[in-house]
């Protein structure tokens, strides 16, 4: 549905992208990972038509960007990282307005608008002007602006920017519930937002591609369990080390003292909690907190790195 | 286009700006009128529309701040520049629905002219030509100031651009007669608009000039265009 063939960008001397080549199948939810300036936003505005790369070409259903921009952007629903709303509007007449962009029938303008409100929860806000509403709401209407004309690519450029905890879980809700009807490319630097609604991740390092993985590739055949454990007793650490599952003991810094703080790398057997409680209970070691350990973005790219996936 | 130029027309209304724009039109207008017609008790209107033609170089800016410079700045401009709608119906939509406001201007204006009908006698061929050319003069200036707000990232910036540039403009023909090389001398005559308005406020249809008006306009919008999709491919 979308394709990138040896694409680059560049700001004078700064290669914002580098011949990146990537192609993302219809209905797919793409997740765009990487740090501040890694090209994340170029990439988007290069595939929405808003910049031309330097090289390369970008195609949305087989229609070329540059070329055949028209029926390109057809094909595309666009969230840039700043709402794109008009604060005097009310949103019924910013959606209308978007609508007619998108070149929906006018007949079917009202009726499409209702749809599109109901879905992102604007409904109530719907006469309201868009100036006195929340972040949140805004980030909505700038979804539904996206949303009008059912587009069958969705790109959404760190929508969850600046909302407080709820609003995030809400917004994420919502594109999951848009994920196999549209083809949806999504950009953030927060790994967990990621995981929660992609189902591929492309990570971008200096305007590079250094992963393309699912995320179920990516996060592997090892799971990392951290544990506290009331002892620090020299037999703990071999004893760790002897279970199955466990194929990496990491001993981490702990406040108390008496106590013993260790990441486990172990396998996806699912034993490694039962191992471990079991031997615990032997050595009569109480286990104090057992917790999986959430991968950071640093972690995913150290991980990437030496993989040798650059 | 038509789904851009509607909301522009909406949004002028919506926001200050029009009002902005006619108010300051209308009270300035209405001075110039009082002073150069009810005061000397004259019926010729062409030198009020020479007056008020001076007004579009101070107001054009006020109309097309928000035009480009005002997309770019509230981010709004993604959400056209991702649509379907060309940058020529783009720019189209924008620049009428800033002359249909300046139309508006005109429009209200022609008070003064029912007032001379009333109380004197009005030349309406004369005051027809005279208000033609005021509505071409002021459209080329608006086509002029939305080039300049394609440069701009603020609409802070594309008002004092709009301003600066428009006075270069004024200065033309100042410009070409103290200017010393011939070549220069004779373009800046050429680009000169205030020359191409004074057939229309001594009461005649100059062809010329009518086209001149229709060409510049084009360019600018033609340019507007072009610097546009330039964005596309420098901008970082």
């Amino acid at each position: 549905m979308i394709s990138f063939d040896h694409v680059s960008k560049r700001y004078g001397t700064l290669n914002a992208l580098q011949d990146i080549t990537f192609s993302v199948p219809k209905g797919q939810v793409l997740g765009l990972l990487g740090q501040n300036g890694a090209g994340k936003t170029t990439a988007m505005n290069i595939l929405t038509g808003c910049l031309a790369p330097t090289s390369g070409s970008v195609s949305i259903g087989g229609k070329d960007v540059l070329l055949r921009p028209r029926e390109a952007k057809r094909m595309i629903g666009y969230l840039p990282e700043a709402a794109p709303v008009y604060d005097e509007m009310t949103v019924r007449a910013y959606l209308r307005f978007a609508c007619e962009l998108k070149e929906v029938k006018k007949s079917a303008i009202s009726g499409h608008v209702e749809a599109v409100a109901e879905r992102t929860g604007l409904a109530d806000v719907l006469d309201r002007k868009i100036g006195n509403l929340s972040k949140g709401y805004r980030q909505r209407a700038g979804v539904a602006q996206a949303l009008c004309g059912t587009p069958e690519v969705i790109v959404l450029d760190e929508p969850t920017a600046g909302l407080d905890p709820r609003q995030n879980s809400e917004m994420r809700n919502l594109i999951l519930s848009l994920a196999g009807e549209h083809t949806i490319l999504f950009s953030s630097h927060i790994l967990s937002e990621v995981q929660a609604v992609c189902s591929r991740v492309l990570i971008l390092h200096h305007g590079k591609i250094i992963c393309d993985r699912t995320l179920h590739d990516m996060q592997g055949k090892e799971h990392r369990l951290r544990a506290v454990i009331d002892s620090c007793d020299e037999k703990l650490l071999p004893a760790l080390r002897q279970l199955h599952s466990v194929l990496r003991v990491e001993m981490e810094a702990n406040p108390n003292a008496a106590l013993t703080q260790v990441v486990l790398t172990v396998d996806d057997s699912g034993l490694a909690e039962r191992e471990l409680f079991t031997l615990l209970s032997a050595l009569q070691m109480p286990l104090l907190r057992l917790a999986p350990v959430e991968d950071s973005l640093e972690d995913v790219f150290l991980r990437a790195t030496m993989d040798e996936t650059v | 286009m038509f789904a851009i130029y509607r909301r522009e027309v909406q949004s002028y209304f919506y926001t200050s700006a029009a009002y902005v724009f006619l108010g300051v039109f209308l009270t300035l207008g209405s001075i110039f009128f009082g002073v150069t017609n009810l005061a000397s008790r004259s019926g010729n209107l062409l030198a009020l529309i020479a007056e008020l033609s001076y007004l579009w170089m101070l107001l054009s800016p006020i109309l097309t701040m928000r035009l480009i410079a005002g997309e770019r700045q509230r981010n709004t401009d993604q959400m056209l520049l991702t649509s379907p709608c060309s940058l020529t119906g783009m720019v189209m939509g924008k620049y009428l629905a800033a002359c249909t406001v300046l139309l508006l201007a005109v429009v209200s204006s022609m008070m003064y002219a029912c007032v001379v009908a009333v109380y004197g006698k009005l030349y309406i061929g004369e005051t027809a030509v005279g208000y033609l050319g005021l509505v071409l003069h002021g459209c080329a200036f608006i086509a002029l100031d939305l080039f300049v707000s394609c440069f701009a990232k603020s609409q802070m910036t594309a008002v004092v651009l709009g301003f600066g540039v428009n006075l270069l403009v004024w200065m033309a023909d100042v410009l070409a007669s103290a200017v010393m090389i011939e070549a220069i001398s004779q373009a800046l005559d050429f680009i000169s608009l205030y020359r191409r308005f004074s057939p229309f406020v001594r009461g005649q249809l100059s062809l010329s000039s009518v086209m001149f008006y229709l060409l510049f306009i084009t360019v600018m919008i033609f340019l507007s265009v072009r610097a546009l999709d330039a964005r596309r491919w420098s901008e970082a």
